[in-house]
């Protein structure tokens, strides 16, 4: 993303998955994290849940995509820190965005306030908010 | 049982890690990120990149394996079954690819109350061979109801 091309107060381009049981399987294959809270229902219930939630960072590894799509190139994310807020449920759709907050024109950098949002009967969830992140424009 | 105050700032072992191809391809299909650069050195390098790259949280991976000496760490008291992760942060001063020899050493950064929850921060340099740090990660997890002025 080019610095010219971008203003305090734009929004990202907001990017969306279905966040499916295999995908959250495979996440536990890949990071290493077993928790059976991400893969075993009845564990789940048993400390309050209808059944298994996503992990934080699958949803953060998915916030971390829409920047570095929008960015173009991921070696310009410099620096992103979350809050977990909701959890996430199979079969909800994520809903990543980010508004720019701060540019600063002598290093190039922007500072964008970023989310996850899921829709829950008609009500908004943040899975992620009051996040923050920092690019690097070209 | 409130959380040790004590252990604020405890070093844990280093880790060490070698970024392996296979598994930054593992990682990059799991969260659906199709970004070729993650999928083959060839496009990384036409991208300018020395190697295949790992996407930004990656090292997520470092965490899972060093995260276990802190959370069960007797002295620290934490019941893992009242733990959930609040929060997460990464600063990345370099990419990531493929081949990069790391180590990390985390350490208990804080720990606080706030109200009835008390909150863990674990803190680790990641660095590279040379000894140079390519990513800081800071996580954040919430043990609920331990706090001392919660009641109930």
């Amino acid at each position: 993303m080019l610095f010219e091309q971008v203003s305090v107060g734009d929004e990202i381009p907001a990017y969306t998955k279905v966040v499916k049981r295999e995908d959250v399987k495979a996440y536990a294959d890949a990071s290493g994290d077993q928790n059976p809270l991400h893969q075993d229902d009845s564990f789940a219930r048993s400390v309050g849940f209808p059944g298994i939630i996503a992990h934080g960072m699958f949803t953060m590894a998915h916030l971390t995509s829409a920047l570095t799509r929008w960015l173009g190139d991921p070696a310009a994310l410099k620096s992103i820190g979350v809050q977990f807020r909701a959890v996430v449920f199979m079969d909800e759709t994520i809903e990543a965005g980010g508004r720019i907050t701060e540019i600063d024109p002598n290093t190039k950098r922007a500072k964008l306030d970023v989310w996850v949002r899921v829709d829950r009967a008609g009500v908004s969830e943040y899975p992620i908010k009051n996040s923050r992140a920092e690019v690097e424009l070209a | 049982m409130p959380l040790n105050q004590s252990l604020k700032g405890k070093e844990y072992g280093e880790i060490a890690f070698t970024v392996d191809r296979d598994r930054v391809v593992q990682f990059a299909d799991a969260i659906g990120d199709d970004n070729p650069i993650y999928r083959d050195a060839a496009a990384a390098k036409e991208a300018g990149f020395s190697e295949q790259v790992a996407p930004p949280t990656f090292l997520t991976v470092m965490q899972i394996m060093t995260s276990g000496q802190v959370v069960l760490d007797p002295e620290l008291g934490l019941d893992y079954s009242r733990v959930v992760h609040g929060e997460q942060e990464f600063e990345l001063r370099r990419p990531v690819v493929v081949g990069d020899v790391l180590t990390a050493t985390p350490r208990i950064a804080d720990i606080y109350a706030k109200k009835s929850n008390e909150f863990l921060v674990t803190e680790a340099e990641i660095k590279d061979a040379s000894g140079e740090v390519v990513v800081v990660m800071r996580s954040t997890i919430i043990s609920r109801g331990t706090g001392g002025s919660g009641g109930s």
